[in-house]
């Protein structure tokens, strides 16, 4: 097992280090007898985390991914959950567990704070033993951004470029050119990080760090207040911007909660053999888009579209009273992969009349 | 308990969605097993048109006055009926018809029309009540087996209403609608193929037809951003659905 912050590690920084990158990645290539690594690599001019084979196919200078590997890694897009049996009596057998060993490289700031709010869904006060599984047995290398994309705002919703939260991941990078900074934060990761070209990071390297955040910042050019915006939104629920936005652009394809890394629900389908002897019960994610994810006895709660993209809008924009945190971690995949490029940032803006 | 007695009736149409369910699917052995097949052409020589059926599979599009009259009294003779494959769900290819007037039609293709007695291309449910759909063209395994076991345990099948991004995203294929400006018609049309066009990069091209609530208008106004002509855009809502209102819509709104 390795201690990542889940497991209540202590949340001070360890050690913090100056590395070449070179000596970095040799240390990466050496785990992968013991773990799969998981990293962004450039496939087709597009950037995607996949298990890599080596440490050279690995694309740190990555803007964005489709998917956010929190999602597809931790919440399995389709996962087996049992196969149930009616033969003499009735038998419940549970699919071989997904106890990989597994290093998330690269991760960056939006993503690895999706992760923890991932967290607070399955490891609340429901625990997902599946999820929990994966979670305990995967170590976050997380990356901080250099530079802003098109639709990034995550310095609006404070969940980036820089990571600020201490805990709940393994190691934090920061490009240093040569370098990287790294900061280690749990003491699995401690002992894990046997590198022997390093030097102790000091002030003046953390002032450089200060310096590259300030940077960073500057990149931005989409931006979001969520002042009051909470309140603005419950108040509006029927503020022409759902109607208009749905009508003229609003597919409904779903595309938004796919690639959301924060979206988490999932539906459990059961599938049953012609000879009626066997049930296997398997989930997906699932999406508030579809016509059908609101339906329930006696009739639809969302059976408009308007409904429903409000419905997604909200959940991102309006949702400290779920978990105390904002649903949005500002990454920009709703903004980016919507097939007619539906902005919330525009529509949460023309509520608050700008 | 008794096998259910299943019937198989076929309209304009290809016969593929026959084929399908008693030569190609994954499930065949299992489903030739599980059900009495009373009437299926592809299977069974002679066989009881009349019935009477647990479930009636029908498929293809209505385009001739005989095969109401045939489809009523199937309808009459089974507990449930449900329409197989584009043609039978939403019209399919042959209402690409739909689009000009019958004669026009019938005068490209025909020389002498006095034996024609073609009319309007109808999916079934014009005609007759349909207790589900098993969309696609041909069908999706994933639906075809939903509907035959949910026969055979008694519940109410849970056909897929969402789009094919869905399958897509769980296929973890990049989208390339947003990625290569392809003109996908995956964000308007049903579930049910496991997004297998886009897996290998090809757009879709709707053949599950229309999912409930579609913004076509929306789409095609995308597609015109991508730089397709009217005429492009208007082929691509009308090729499978050429009936329904969601295409129409797009359909309508490309010609002014």
């Amino acid at each position: 097992m390795f201690g990542n912050g889940m497991t209540g590690d202590p949340a001070s920084r360890i050690s913090d280090l100056l590395v070449p990158k070179a000596s970095f990645f040799t240390w990466l290539d050496s785990l992968r007898e013991r773990l799969s690594i998981i990293g962004p690599v450039a496939e087709e001019g597009r950037a995607v985390f996949r298990e890599i084979a080596s440490s050279g196919e690995l694309y740190m200078e990555y803007e964005s991914t489709m998917l956010s590997p929190g999602k597809v890694y931790l919440c399995s897009p389709r996962e087996d959950l049992f196969r149930l049996s009616f033969g003499k009596g009735l038998s419940i057998e549970e699919p071989p567990r997904d106890s990989a060993q597994r290093i998330i490289v690269g991760i960056h700031a939006c993503d690895t704070n999706a992760v923890l709010y991932l967290d607070r869904t399955f490891l609340g006060t429901f625990r997902d033993p599946l999820y929990e599984e994966r979670r305990r047995n995967t170590i976050l290398i997380a990356l901080n951004c250099g530079t802003a994309s098109k639709n990034c705002f995550c310095s609006s919703v404070g969940t980036g470029p820089f990571l600020k939260v201490e805990s709940g991941y393994d190691m934090l990078l920061t490009d240093f050119g040569e370098d990287y900074l790294v900061e280690i934060k749990t003491a699995g990761a401690r002992r894990l990080f046997d590198v022997d070209d390093i030097r102790g990071a000091g002030h003046e390297d953390f002032r450089l760090k200060d310096e590259k955040e300030r940077s960073a910042l500057r990149t931005f050019t989409k931006t979001i207040n969520t002042e009051g915006l909470n309140k603005l939104l419950r108040e509006n629920p029927e503020h022409p911007v759902w109607r208009h936005t749905a009508e003229e652009r609003c597919l409904s394809c779903t595309n938004c909660v796919m690639v959301c890394p924060t979206c988490f629900c999932y539906d459990v389908v059961d599938e049953i053999s012609m000879d009626m002897k066997t049930v296997r019960r398997y989930r997906q994610w699932d999406a508030c888009q579809d016509t059908r994810f609101a339906e329930v006895h006696g009739g639809n709660f969302r059976a408009r579209r308007s409904a429903r993209l409000r419905q997604f809008v909200t959940h991102k924009l309006d949702q400290m009273h779920q978990y105390g945190v904002s649903g949005t971690v500002g990454c920009g995949r709703c903004i980016t992969w919507c097939p007619t490029g539906i902005d919330l940032t525009e529509m949460a803006k023309q509520v608050q009349g700008k | 308990m008794n096998k259910p007695r299943l019937g198989f009736f076929k309209y304009s149409c290809c016969a593929g969605c026959e084929f399908q369910t008693f030569y190609f699917q994954k499930h065949l052995a299992e489903t030739l097993a599980a059900f009495d097949i009373v009437y299926a052409k592809m299977v069974l020589r002679g066989g009881a048109p009349e019935g009477p059926f647990d479930l009636a599979l029908v498929e293809g599009t209505i385009t001739e006055a005989w095969q109401v009259d045939e489809l009523k009294k199937v309808r009459k003779n089974s507990t449930l009926l449900f329409a197989i494959g584009a043609c039978a769900v939403n019209g399919g290819i042959p209402a690409i018809k739909a689009l000009a007037p019958e004669l026009e039609v019938e005068e490209k293709v025909y020389k002498d029309l006095s034996t024609i007695h073609s009319i309007r291309p109808q999916p079934i449910n014009v005609y007759v009540p349909v207790d589900g759909y098993i969309r696609g063209c041909p069908p999706g395994a994933r639906d075809l087996y939903e509907a035959l076991t949910s026969v055979l345990a008694q519940k109410k099948p849970g056909f897929l209403t969402y789009s094919v991004c869905v399958e897509c995203k769980l296929e973890r294929n990049i989208c390339i609608l947003v990625a290569y400006g392809m003109p996908c018609m995956g964000p308007v049309t049903n579930a049910g193929c496991g997004a297998l066009c886009p897996t290998y990069k090809r757009p879709c091209y709707s053949c599950f037809g229309a999912m409930k609530q579609a913004n076509a208008p929306a789409l095609a106004h995308k597609f015109r951003k991508l730089g397709l002509s009217e005429d492009d855009i208007r082929r691509k809502f009308t090729m499978f659905d050429a009936n329904s209102a969601e295409s129409r819509k797009a359909a309508d709104f490309s010609e002014d």
